[in-house]
């Protein structure tokens, strides 16, 4: 297997790494380039598209907190993933649980009666994540149980819950507005209180979001049981020769993950549309995988990441109407990073050299 | 032209290693000529420049007398040398033939002739007097047949200098013998043999001239017939070396470790057919064998691994079977796995996270019921950091970084000061520097000293004969017979691991009391 | 059940197989050889898209295809030197190509003819001088050239798997690259070729599915038939033979769904849309042994690249 090379302090502390520190950078720096690139080609005025996309972001305080609030749903998601992937599962079926933790959330929302908000909405929150954790189930047992791969299964389960939402959202549960594919707008008591509510709303969401990440921080990094689910991502044979549960962390981090996307899909319903509409995602749930492994799975690394990502997706809308760029183009960054990421190990060789060369250059 | 290969000034550089530094190195014709070293000193290295597969960073070879330089492994081939791998290098699902032909098949255009290649394998066996069935399927043939396989596939393609990388690890005393004289008989055709060992007593039997490495030079080349094993050994290392503790006598203490007829299936196959063994306190059983004779699935047994599927084990009488791991472990077994990297560490995390592994619900380690105490770790480590000698000495290193011998040292470290009762150590000085390899045998025989059992599983027949004070020899998953260290000999060892049976005199501890 | 009605859901299920199978048969390949490929989606979009390009450009279906087997080899060229020549992670590779090939794919759509599916194209749906033939010319004429080009492939592929030296030493090195590299052969190349040949084959029955089944394209119409060859090829141990079969009964899922949807049988058709999802699930966990080929799936990397 691979050695990493670590550049010591001469002060003879913890070594740095150079590589893991500047390869993110590295990935982002090219996948920026890249799009400039299929901007160029497609529209040509490159200044103007990235104008437009930081107006719409930074543009206004309005605007800002709709880069905000965007932010929160693809946070949960980064959470989602960042959770399994400590626990050396690669999640890639948040997106699918995302939209099925929404039905939940809205169900309750919808047909839960006669309860004031304060207990309306954590039964909401509860029900969401709950469906969720359902959701990811199947595709649990199945990897715990029969060793079945998870990617290909989580792909398809993807498609099907797409599928899914529309059909409930067309057939038993469609709203009374015909015209329009959603259900009809949940109980006054089960949306979320804002924050903020002038130039713009902006749910509570966002505390919800970083306390998440602060617990999650903790659990990870101080508790037993996050050190032993932190082993299981570095060694799950060595993990089990050391007498601890794998299966019961694998397993346990998978349903967790669906929950925590679950969570995702509940806060755009309960705070941000009220209802459930059909396609209401453009994909939150793959948002929420590069952030992760680019952050290598802490927590506030990803909130960092998913408040990016979060600038993307609504500066990608202005950057649409105003300047012509079609807002795929999230899409295709989505793709370049995530490939990038795949051939991290090359870009942390690449880094290496330069920075060992560089110290061999001031030796000499 | 009597000399075959010319290595001279041979550096190889790595990032932040030097591995070969200025090597000169010559062999000759019709000689078998050893190639020794400790660990890391470079030797394989050194042969896999000679092979093609490096490309050394300065220096020149020559090959009778040719100045040559090798691309890739197809240059050396072509100029007649034939490389045998430590880990054998056979697709297990295809034929005999078909591995042996795999780069220079015989072919009618893009189809592959598969009969020729079994008469061709055949008329080659008559010729070097070899034994082998080109239309087997690999993985169905004996370790000692799959190094003939190796070895023909150098002469499939007209080696003339032959290089083998640790040859003898894998084969009894018995097959040993008949590597031997294949080497005596291909020496005789006019063959360079280079062996690459740090076994002396392989060194002594079968070679000609000896080169002794150290941490990547040369220290000298010598003729075999006029040196000695100590000798050698002093060379490899540097100084004199005490491996095997200083064992005090000790009189049999009571049963802590009882092992009752087990039965473990693997899938469909019978890994363990009713092995039956115990340790006492103050003891070290030590347990010889070829390699995958059922060692792992009987270490791993008794930590608790894997289930048997009849049989039991009894801790100080009770039964350990059915246990979970930690429950194992809080009893007072620990476990030294055979593969430190894959079973023993979590590389990606740091040391003193790595010394805690497995005991880390230890009150030491824990701070209130669920947190973790960052003082009581880092405390901890640097303890055993310091009587372990770790380097580097940096409890937040991650355990990726350090060496070998290291890394099983924080194993060691780890399992014995965390067991009371009991240590399984699977081929603990495997791939590890001398020094380390001291010191684990200072650490097992110290805590045998001390009243603890000690399992230990070793594939090196000395390192058994050094450190046991009883010998059982498992074979084909069943114990051939157990024998007093004291009294034993390799050919007794030698012939029960190789399948014959074996009834003790005096070695059951209990007895002799 | 009537002659005719058999002979159209034959018909039916052979025309619908056709993309997973030869998609099928280059995953077989690039598995066999060693390297992962969940990328085959992507390469098979991209040449879909690409054919269609071709065909609205140049106004001739033929060059269509060329431009989608070469679409699907492009995307094939990038997981092949991520995981080939770099020692990149395979399956992200792989998934990450998905994505970047749909959003490609969807950008450049919208982006020249401005919504998400393109305007027909010429096509090769139909072989039509085969109907010249006496009594089956009218069936066998109802089959796009690409089946006919499928058929020969697969036959090439068995010949090349069992037969030949490249087939043995492809087969090998996805066991051991080590050995087959102390052979003296060029282990990266071996591998680079059988992902090459992957993504052509994908790019080719992507440009089936957009002008050699229909002539347009519209975004994500692979529909997961990428993953179901992934999953037949799993399933199949990566034998052509196997594959073929695994990728027939996939494509009787899909005939299924199709007829449900058509005879209104009163199942909303997102849930009937589910099956063929539902199958490949199905499928993979059926699979005993889970599904762990011996093969050496790690990267396998040049010395120049190691620390």
């Amino acid at each position: 297997m691979t050695k990493e090379l670590t550049v010591k302090n001469k002060i003879n502390r913890e070594p740095v790494n150079w590589a893991k520190i500047l390869s993110p950078v590295f990935i982002v720096l090219i996948t920026m380039i890249f799009t400039s690139f299929l901007i160029w080609t497609t529209r040509g005025n490159l200044l103007n598209a990235y104008y437009y996309m930081i107006v719409g972001a930074f543009g206004s305080l309005s605007a800002f907190i709709s880069t905000l609030n965007k932010a929160v749903p693809i946070s949960f998601a980064g959470f989602a993933v960042a959770v399994s992937s400590k626990t050396g599962i690669f999640n890639i079926g948040i997106e699918g649980q995302l939209v099925f933790g929404a039905l939940g959330s809205s169900l309750a929302g919808l047909y839960v009666t006669g309860l004031p908000g304060f207990m309306h909405i954590p039964i909401c929150i509860i029900s969401g994540m709950l469906f969720g954790m359902l959701y990811a189930l199947i595709p649990a047992l199945l990897y715990v149980k029969k060793g079945t791969g998870l990617l290909v299964i989580h792909i398809m389960m993807n498609n099907i819950a797409n599928l899914l939402i529309t059909y409930f959202v067309v057939g038993p549960f469609a709203g009374d507005n015909r015209m329009i594919a959603s259900t009809n707008p949940i109980q006054d008591s089960a949306k979320l209180p804002y924050l903020i509510t002038t130039p713009n709303k902006l749910t509570i969401g966002i505390i919800i979001s970083i306390a998440v990440a602060c617990i999650l921080w903790h659990y990870l990094n101080k508790t037993t049981s996050g050190y032993e689910l932190r082993t299981c991502g570095d060694n799950s044979i060595a993990a089990k020769f050391a007498g601890i549960k794998v299966k019961r962390y694998q397993a346990g981090a998978l349903l967790a993950s669906g929950a925590l996307a679950g969570l995702a899909g509940s806060i755009e319903v309960l705070g941000t549309y009220h209802r459930l509409y059909d396609n209401f995602s453009p994909g939150y749930g793959f948002d929420g995988i590069p952030i992760a492994m680019l952050a290598s799975g802490n927590p506030f690394g990803v909130l960092v990441g998913a408040f990016l990502f979060g600038v993307l997706r609504v500066g990608s809308i202005n950057m649409q109407s105003k300047a012509g760029v079609s807002s795929e183009i999230v899409l295709v960054i989505q793709g370049v990073l995530i490939t990038l990421i795949a051939a991290q190990y090359i870009i942390r060789f690449a880094i290496n050299k330069l920075v060992y060369r560089k110290k061999k250059e001031e030796r000499a | 032209m009597d000399i075959s290969v010319q290595m001279y000034g041979i550096t190889m550089k790595f990032p932040g290693v030097v591995a070969n530094d200025n090597i000169d190195f010559e062999v000759r014709r019709s000689e078998v000529h050893a190639l020794v070293g400790e660990n890391g000193a470079g030797k394989t290295t050194l042969m896999n420049i000679l092979y093609g597969l490096y490309i050394p960073t300065a220096g020149h070879i020559k090959i009778w007398g040719e100045e040559q330089r090798f691309q890739s492994a197809i240059d050396a081939i072509q100029a007649g040398i034939g490389m045998v791998h430590q880990h054998f290098m056979l697709v297990p699902s295809l034929s005999v033939a078909d591995n042996i032909v795999l780069g220079d098949e015989p072919h009618k255009g893009v189809v592959y002739q598969r009969d020729q290649s079994v008469e061709l394998i055949k008329k080659l066996c008559t010729k070097y007097d070899m034994n082998l069935d080109p239309t087997k399927i690999v993985a169905q043939v004996s370790l000692g047949t799959q190094q003939r396989i190796e070895i023909m596939k150098a002469l499939y393609r007209q080696a003339e200098i032959i290089i083998l990388d640790e040859p003898t690890a894998v084969l009894t005393p018995q097959e040993i013998d008949e590597l031997g004289a294949m080497l005596i008989k291909l020496k005789s055709m006019g063959k360079t043999i280079i062996i690459i060992t740090h076994k002396l007593k392989e060194v002594v039997a079968f070679s000609d001239r000896v080169t002794v490495l150290r941490r990547g030079k040369v220290v000298s080349t010598v003729n075999t017939g006029e040196s000695s094993a100590d000798k050698i050994t002093n060379m490899m290392v540097g100084r004199n070396v005490q491996l095997g503790g200083n064992k005090i006598k000790k009189e049999c203490g009571k049963e802590v470790l009882r092992v009752d007829n087990v039965r473990y299936y693997d899938g469909r196959i019978e890994k363990l057919k009713g092995v039956s063994l115990s340790v006492h306190s103050g003891e070290i059983l030590g347990i010889a064998g070829i390699d995958n004779s059922g060692q792992k699935e009987l270490t791993e047994l008794i930590a608790g691994i894997h289930k048997p599927n009849k049989g039991s084990i009894l801790l100080d009488g009770q039964k350990l079977t059915g246990n979970d791991i930690s429950r194992i472990k809080d009893k007072g077994v620990g476990f030294i796995p055979q593969d430190r990297q894959t079973s023993g560490l979590a590389l990606g995390m740091s040391v003193q996270e790595n010394l805690m592994m497995g005991f880390h619900r230890k009150s030491e380690y824990r701070s209130r019921k669920f947190l973790l105490n960052k003082e009581g770790i880092a405390k901890e480590a640097k303890d055993k950091i310091k009587i372990f000698d770790i380097r580097p000495e940096n409890p937040a290193a991650l355990a990726r970084t350090l060496s070998g011998g290291n890394q099983q040292k924080v194993v060691v470290a780890r399992e014995v000061s965390n067991s009371s009762r009991l240590i399984i150590a699977d081929q603990p000085s495997r791939g590890v520097d001398i020094g380390a390899i001291e010191l684990i045998h200072k650490t097992l025989v110290d805590a045998r000293n001390n009243g603890m059992a000690v399992l230990l599983v070793s594939l090196e027949l000395d390192e058994v004969m050094l450190l046991s004070d009883r010998i059982a020899v498992i074979y084909d998953g069943q114990i051939m017979g157990i024998l007093d260290a004291a009294t034993a000999t390799r050919e007794q060892i030698g012939m029960m691991m190789a399948g014959v049976k074996m009834y003790d005199k005096g070695a059951d501890c209990e007895k002799q009391n | 059940m009537s002659h005719t009605i058999i002979i159209a859901i034959i018909i039916s299920i052979l025309r619908l197989s056709v993309p997973v199978v030869i998609t099928g048969l280059g995953n077989m390949f690039s598995v066999r050889a060693g390297i992962m490929n969940l990328g085959a989606e992507g390469m098979m979009i991209t040449g879909a898209f690409c054919a269609v390009l071709g065909s609205y450009f140049t106004g001739n279906p033929w060059i269509g295809v060329i431009c989608g087997v070469m679409g699907g080899m492009v995307i094939g060229l990038f997981h092949s030197l991520i995981c080939v020549e770099f020692g990149g992670m395979q399956n992200i590779s792989g998934l990450g190509l998905n994505m970047l090939a749909a959003g490609l794919t969807s950008f450049f759509c919208r982006s020249i003819y401005g919504t998400g599916f393109s305007p027909t194209v010429a096509s090769i749906q139909k072989t039509g001088f085969l109907a010249k033939i006496p009594l089956i010319g009218n069936v066998l004429a109802q089959f796009s050239p690409i089946f006919y080009v499928l058929i020969l492939l697969f036959l090439l592929c068995c010949f090349i798997v069992d037969k030949t030296v490249v087939g043995l030493r492809m087969n090998s090195v996805g066991f051991n690259p080590q050995m087959v590299e102390t052979a003296g052969i060029d282990v990266w190349k071996l591998k680079h070729i059988s992902v090459l040949v992957c993504g052509s084959l994908a790019g080719l029955a992507g440009a089936y599915l957009s002008i050699g089944q229909l002539n347009i394209f519209m975004e994500g119409m692979t529909m997961g038939k990428g993953m179901l060859a992934v999953i037949a090829v799993q399933m199949g141990r990566q034998q052509p033979q196997r594959i073929l079969i695994i990728a027939l009964i996939f494509g009787l899922c899909d005939a299924l769904q199709l007829q449900l949807q058509i005879n209104n049988v009163g199942i909303a058709p997102e849930l009937i849309q589910t099956i063929p999802y539902i199958a490949g699930i199905t499928a993979l966990a059926m699979d005993s042994s889970a599904g762990i080929a011996p093969r050496m799936m790690q990267p396998y990397l040049k010395n120049k690249y190691k620390f």
